[in-house]
């Protein structure tokens, strides 16, 4: 029954409106036609309800040129196109009331004036015009002063009532931190919650989310990424309670959430929520890579408050860490932000406080409950074995969310950690977990340009480095994920001084790691994949450029003993094309050992050694290692020296420094 | 997912001949209460798929659409009573369990804000959840209903929440 009315209530409208889409177009026409026509015949048609008002309206509008200003242009996603007009970024039908609504905003401004004077009721709600687009309404209202009597207004109930369910006093910007496991969430995620009046801090979770997303098929597979990244998928808005979003990101993906409160007035709130409503009947092609989940929360605080500019800030992609950056830069605009970590981040804090006797029990009543009863745990003071029993509650939990096929047997054991649980009469240690990761605006910015000199095969040489986003093992740690590496479209120029050679020397197309170290609760394995281009020396060959991928799984160990150090070991597969090689190519698989280190906090080494055979194409095979130490300037700067060592002879030393942008 | 996504596919197309004229109703009782109304005269597994299905963000969106999802379904008074607090009890029910064992919780206290508990009387509503913690939760597993009843029941018998019980 639900689940019936569900569908249909998604797709019922949806359908009713692809059939009439045409509708209110059709609706604006008939209107303009009826306006002509009560010209020449007053007193016939009903429709416009009084047509000399409309028109005295439309005069003042063009008068004083509201088309043109920044708040018509906030309301209805306009930005200046390549050729020099105007476009809405908003692509549904139903958002525009004029036929050319989405590139001409006088007419749009015109058509909405005279939807107003309509009874007609559009949309998937049914809804009179003035109140399916109301914030268009509340803000020409107050422009052009309506007359009540002549243009009455009209009873928008189901928009206050969707007001009043918000029973909205403040927005906050919820930032899920970036998930490894999903590309579609690899950079993070980003949306709103409506925090309510009556909210107390441990009742947030009860506050609606405004949030974007693509309307995503299942099983799309590498059409995925194609139609994401074209602009392929809708995306709408939603407001999906925020325990929904609490659950899928603490509890199932294992992701920090930070909530940072924005400072806006009343009115503002107001306004932006006005909007909201009114992208019910909007929606937008959604692109991967810049009008995305991050980018569309922006023109929503651009009605908020027309002054901030925060769409211009973005031409190429959007990365919801930059927004929250932008947000950052506007004085007063974030208050405080709160942290809720992943149920991981929870379980790996708490393990750290135990004992390893405790450790050892905890490991041991997470396999048989009944262990409570063990004098060995009954011995230990009440709070402890209360500690004990949450960590292992978490750890079952997360155990069953991962693995499926064993998910009842961890269920069943986590009722009875529960039962034993709920015989100790003391409440939780609300001691709260701190973050591994820093906050993601205090990092260094995404896109990167480097100059380097250096030396390779007996001959100086200097390079142009870029990159366009995001964060690789040697760049400075702060706000990014340690052992988390996404570089895309990145490469470099170099000039070769003896052979008076300017080159691409590599260019990355994406280059992917991802170490998580494994312990005793988690094994997560590590992962890499990277596919560019790079120069090689080879037989004859001095710098031959060859295509590479490689791609591979491992494990990461973590220590202390200086800092932090990471030791990870990887098994891969490699294959390389270039006219170096006999046949052109060579493929084979090998490993890579090596470390990362903080020597200080803004000194890092990172050194590994690889071993590759290659068993189709080119028979061959290949030692490389690398050290490489960055050193930290600023936030947006550091030094990088690295050395490289690839086949016979083919050393390279490279100083680098770099500057964020 | 593929399975559910078939299971739901074909339900959809089930349901939709047996619905009546949807476009005309939609002010009343159509899109206007996405999960509100409806919703527990369903099947509990179903339920749980579609929440399964809106974590993962791929789909059961539409039930959370702007303009026709849950917020503001008040015109039958469902969804802002009781109702809220039992789609909250389903959609949460690993998390209340969990927080009622520990003696507190936020979903635990946005479960006894939305059953109409008065904020001075939440914790003894917390012990009382730890205290009845093996009987509730027996009663939990059933259906959502079940457990609100059971909480409802047991504060009945409470010397402090007594009161609020028969408030409600």
């Amino acid at each position: 029954m639900f689940l019936g009315g569900s569908r249909f209530q998604c797709r019922g409208p949806r359908f009713f409106f692809r059939l009439s889409s045409g509708l209110p177009r059709h609706l604006v026409q008939t209107a303009c036609l009826l306006l002509v026509i009560t010209a020449f015949a007053p007193g016939v048609a009903a429709e416009p309800s009084d047509p000399v008002y409309l028109s005295e309206l439309i005069r003042r509008a063009t008068d004083v040129k509201l088309a043109d200003s920044r708040e018509w242009h906030a309301l209805l996603h306009y930005r200046p196109n390549f050729f020099g007009g105007i476009t809405s970024e908003q692509d549904g039908l139903t958002f525009f009331l004029s036929p050319d609504g989405k590139t001409n905003p006088q007419a749009e401004l015109e058509a909405t004036l005279t939807g107003f004077f309509s009874d007609n009721l559009i949309g998937e709600a049914k809804q009179p015009i003035s109140c399916a687009f109301v914030a268009r309404y509340a803000w020409l209202k107050e422009q052009l002063a309506f007359d009540d009597r002549r243009l009455p207004p009209k009873d928008c109930e189901r928009f206050h009532n969707w007001m009043q369910g918000l029973n909205p006093r403040s927005i906050t910007l919820i930032f899920p931190s970036a998930f490894m496991n999903n590309p579609a969430s690899m950079f993070g995620h980003s949306l709103f919650r409506v925090d309510r009046q009556d909210q107390t801090p441990q009742t947030r979770i009860l506050a609606y989310t405004i949030n974007f997303m693509a309307e995503v098929p299942d099983d799309e597979g590498i059409m995925f990424a194609v139609r994401g990244i074209a602009g392929g998928y809708k995306g709408n808005f939603s407001a999906i309670p925020y325990y929904l979003k609490v659950k899928e990101y603490r509890d199932i993906e294992n992701r920090d959430i930070w909530e940072y409160r924005l400072n806006l007035t009343d009115a503002q709130v107001r306004r932006m929520l006005m909007h909201v409503w009114e992208m019910g009947n909007a929606s937008f092609d959604y692109f991967f890579f810049r009008e995305n989940c991050s980018y569309q929360l922006l023109p929503l605080l651009e009605v908020a408050n027309p002054a901030w500019r925060l769409t211009d800030q973005f031409t190429w992609w959007t990365l919801p860490g930059d927004t929250v950056r932008l947000l950052t830069k506007q004085p007063g605009v974030v208050g405080d932000a709160v942290y809720r970590p992943a149920r991981t981040t929870q379980i790996r804090r708490r393990y750290q406080r135990l004992s390893d006797d405790e450790r050892g029990l905890l490991g041991r009543i997470m396999g048989d409950a009944s262990l409570v009863r063990d004098p060995a745990f009954q011995q230990l003071p009440v709070e402890r074995r209360a500690l004990l029993l949450d960590i292992a509650s978490d750890y079952l939990r997360y155990q069953s969310v991962k693995d499926d096929k064993r998910a009842e047997s961890y269920k069943s054991r986590d009722r009875d950690v529960l039962i034993a649980r709920s015989e100790l009469k003391v409440k939780s240690d609300d001691t709260p977990s701190e973050p591994f990761v820093t906050r993601p605006e205090l990092g260094h910015r995404t896109s990167r340009i480097g100059v380097g000199a250096g030396y390779r095969q007996d001959e100086w040489f200097e390079e142009v480095s870029f990159r366009t986003v995001y964060h690789d093992l040697l760049d400075p740690e702060i706000g990014y994920a340690p052992g988390y590496q996404i570089e895309l479209l990145s490469g470099a120029f170099r000039h070769y001084e003896k052979q008076n050679q300017t080159r691409l020397e590599r260019f990355t197309l994406a280059n992917v790691m991802s170490l998580t170290p494994a312990d005793a609760l988690f094994l997560s394995p590590s992962w890499k994949v990277n596919v560019g281009m790079q120069t090689l020396r080879h037989n004859g060959c001095r710098y031959c450029s060859a295509g590479v991928a490689n791609g591979g799984a491992g494990l990461t160990f973590e220590t202390h003993l200086l800092k932090r150090e990471y030791f990870f070991g990887f098994g891969e597969l490699e294959t390389t094309y270039s006219r170096a090689f006999e046949e052109k190519h060579r493929a084979g698989g090998g490993g890579t050992l090596g470390m990362m280190a903080d020597l200080t906090d803004r000194w890092r080494l990172l050194a590994s050694a690889s071993y590759l055979r290659f068993a189709l194409g080119e028979k061959s095979d290949e030692v490389r290692w690398s050290v490489g130490q960055r050193y930290t300037l600023a936030k947006d700067a550091a030094l990088r020296f690295e050395f490289n060592h690839r086949e016979r002879r083919d050393n390279e030393a490279l100083f680098t420094i770099h500057a964020y942008f | 997912m593929k399975k559910l996504l078939v299971l739901f596919t074909a339900l959809t197309f089930a349901a939709l001949p047996a619905t009546p004229v949807f476009a005309n109703d939609a002010y009343g009782n159509g899109p206007g209460c996405g999960l509100g109304g409806d919703l527990f005269k369903g099947n509990k597994a179903i339920l749980h798929q579609v929440l399964a299905s809106t974590t993962n963000g791929t789909m059961g969106l539409q039930s959370f659409g702007i303009t026709s999802g849950t917020i503001g379904c008040t015109n039958n008074g469902q969804f802002a009573s009781n109702g809220h607090a039992t789609m909250f009890a389903d959609l949460n029910f690993e998390n209340l369990s969990q927080e009622m064992a520990q003696g507190g919780g936020e979903h635990l206290a946005s479960l006894a804000t939305l059953m109409g508990v008065p904020a001075e009387q939440q914790p003894a509503f917390f012990a009382m959840t730890q205290e009845k913690y093996a009987a509730l939760i027996q009663s939990g597993e059933t259906t959502p209903t079940a457990l609100l009843k059971a909480l409802h029941e047991t504060m009945a018998a409470h010397p402090v929440l007594a009161k609020v019980s028969l408030v409600r």
